[in-house]
């Protein structure tokens, strides 16, 4: 096999180490600068330490990078690392779960790639991954070869030539919608608000409004207009940034493997193992519900502590929903896609309503009685939660095709999971005392997502149906002759 | 329908429970203890002694008795060839399958109060989730240890 003697990561690397570093550094290095010593010796102080801290976390990177060396050995990858303690780590191929290939600003200047090396997440928590932050294109296809011999011929015979397949790409106009109904918007507001209130004790906010006061007493009109500009603006950013982050997003299917590349300034490519599938997840977010359209995930078994988000896999970001299974299905043929669900019955609607009262009572009830009359508008509220409860009733679904069960249910996103049978980790139906009395019970089916869980709970489905599916799961002898009576509600 | 699972946890398990109810209590007894102290020291209304005692003496039966009871009557087990079975609750009762080969790996733990009347607690976990038996005797929890991952080999596809 090539690669066998250790490789020296490309030197950009250093200086990423360098910047990764820095960055970490800049919060204290803030503190340090804003706080710290005034007037006399103490700036010559200051900028001393500053200059020493710098060259010091230089020198760590450059010395992180001369002591990472990775090679390919005996079928693991093995990695070197470490400036005072020296560590390896040598990782079978054949337990990588994933390889994760992306393209930063620092790299694509020399062709290079930073490759993340994705493991079960359970067996080692957070330490189980290793990220090779700048090699060539070359070395990383190497160690991606090797990678798909070992999982698809464990003997050693020679990988077939892999065909590949586009199964999606995103068009421009798919991008423009993914990026306006992300949502995307909130985070950027509230990462705005956060930004402005830890500022808050240098900034003299107060001294800033009460000059504001006067102009604000002038005009409602104005105040609202300048809000409604900060959120258009938090928007086109989110906008922008989403553009950014899915374009160009492709979907391809090589053998055995699902490969997504994405991204206009960071590339970024994952490829997952089709063997590697815990579950698949369909969510209609409340923007791209009413079009019908929604995005697809997929489930594995890798990601760490960390970065848990990796074992979650956005395939399909944005398509319409009766073209899910009809992309999906020539490549996924184990999972039925498109199922006809049996709901929740009639009777559970009460449950549902009673359920999201409860959740907003104090919030309704607190302004009725001490603001009035402001507080009847409050009632709005209960007619929302009343309306979302019936939402939530109306959603609640599974469905059981052969080996799969698909379990629907709304928190605020509509959510659809497709579990095969022997990934589930475990079922668990509970039954209070009044679902008992109404024939009814809950269903809760996990199975693995990175180093958590991932699946779902469907409350208040008819309690004949929830045992059905509890024996369909059940491995026992005793229990296996199970035959469902198919019988579905329109 | 499927055979209910119908092993029981020994009743020293009750009695460990209670006790643990009881030095679960030791908070509210200082807190209505402090309560009536002060109520003596400084003047305060007759009724805060009441309440303190009513509110006293309600949480400590419910800790200490009728919790652990309905936990005891209401828990089963049943580890068979293929899977494991667990049924509990107090208020809503929970059935849950666990399959042999989904097993990662099975723990059994003691704490003092366990160990005082030889009991474990045995955890199973499966690669997303973990389940428990609070309390069985020592050796049948070995045993079931040694059963488990004796059954629960590793599995051919991953995870």
């Amino acid at each position: 096999m090539m690669m066998s003697s250790p490789i020296r990561l490309h030197p950009i690397s250093a200086v990423a180490n360098f910047l990764k570093q820095l960055k970490e550094l800049l919060v204290p290095f803030i503190i340090f600068v804003v706080f710290g010593s005034r007037g006399g010796n103490g700036e010559i102080v200051q900028l001393v330490l500053s200059l020493g801290v710098i060259i010091a976390v230089f020198i760590i990177g450059v010395l992180t990078w001369w002591r990472f060396t990775y090679r390919l050995e005996e079928g693991e990858l093995r990695i070197e690392y470490g400036v005072l303690i020296r560590k390896k780590r040598y990782i079978p191929l054949e337990r990588i779960q994933s390889l994760d290939l992306s393209e930063g600003l620092l790299q694509r200047p020399f062709g290079l790639v930073k490759m993340k090396v994705e493991t079960a997440g359970s067996s080692g928590g957070g330490e189980a991954e290793a990220v090779l932050t700048a090699i060539s294109k070359k070395d990383a296809a190497i160690i991606q070869q090797a990678f798909s011999a070992a999982k698809n011929n464990p003997s050693g015979v020679e990988a077939t030539l892999q065909s590949r397949e586009v199964i999606y790409k995103i068009s421009p106009g798919e991008l423009l919608l993914l990026a306006s109904t992300s949502g995307g918007a909130g985070v950027v507001i509230s990462a705005v608000f956060a930004f402005v209130f830890q500022f808050e004790e240098i900034i003299p906010y107060e001294k800033v409004f009460a000059g504001l006061e006067g102009f604000m007493a002038n005009g409602i009109i104005f105040v609202s207009l300048l809000v409604f500009i900060v959120f258009l603006i938090a928007w086109l950013i989110a906008l922008v940034g989403s553009m950014l982050k899915y374009a160009n997003f492709t979907l391809v299917k090589s053998e055995k493997e699902l490969i997504v590349t994405r991204g206009m300034l960071e590339k970024r490519q994952m490829t997952i193992p089709l063997n590697r599938i815990q579950a698949i997840q369909i969510r209609e977010n409340l923007l791209r519900q009413p079009f019908g359209l929604a995005t697809v995930y997929i489930e594995s078994a890798g990601g760490s502590i960390e970065d848990n988000e990796s074992a979650r896999l956005m395939i399909l970001p944005i398509v319409k929903k009766t073209r899910i299974a009809g992309l999906l299905k020539p490549h996924l043929s184990h999972y039925e896609l498109q199922p006809g669900f049996f709901k929740a019955p009639k009777r559970a609607l009460n449950r549902y309503l009673w359920r999201g009262f409860l959740w907003v009572l104090p919030f309704v009830a607190a302004p009725l009685l001490f603001f009035r009359p402001w507080g009847y508008l409050s009632l709005v509220l209960l007619l929302l939660s009343l309306g979302w409860s019936y939402f939530k009733y109306r959603d609640a679904g599974w469905d059981i095709s052969s080996q799969q069960l698909a379990l629907r249910y709304r928190g605020i996103v509509r959510t659809t999971v497709f579990m095969k049978r022997n990934r589930i980790q475990s079922l668990t139906i509970s039954e209070g005392y009044f679902q008992k009395k109404r024939g009814l019970a809950t269903i809760e089916a996990v199975a693995m997502s990175g180093v958590g869980g991932t699946g779902g709970t469907v409350p208040d489905l008819d309690r004949k149906e929830v045992y059905a599916i509890y024996k369909w799961y059940s491995y026992s002898v005793l229990n296996s002759n199970h035959s469902l009576q198919r019988k579905k509600r329109p | 329908m499927i055979t209910e699972p119908h092993k029981r946890i020994p009743a020293r398990g009750l009695l460990a429970w209670r006790i643990s109810g009881t030095i679960h209590s030791v908070f509210p007894f200082v807190l209505s203890g402090g309560a009536i102290a002060a109520a003596f020291l400084f003047n305060w209304p007759i009724w805060v002694i009441g309440a303190s005692l009513m509110f006293y003496s309600a949480y400590a039966y419910l800790v200490i008795m009728t919790f652990p009871s309905l936990r005891w009557k209401r828990w089963r087990y049943e580890v068979r060839e293929n899977e494991i079975e667990l049924k509990h609750g107090m208020f809503i009762i929970k059935r849950t399958l666990v399959p042999m080969i989904r097993v990662q790996h099975v723990d059994t733990r003691q704490g003092p109060i366990l160990r005082k009347y030889g009991l474990a607690t045995v955890t199973i976990s499966t690669a997303a989730t973990v389940h428990e038996i609070p309390a069985l005797d020592v050796g049948e929890a070995e045993e079931l240890r040694f059963f488990i991952s004796k059954l629960a080999r590793a599995a051919d596809d991953d995870v």
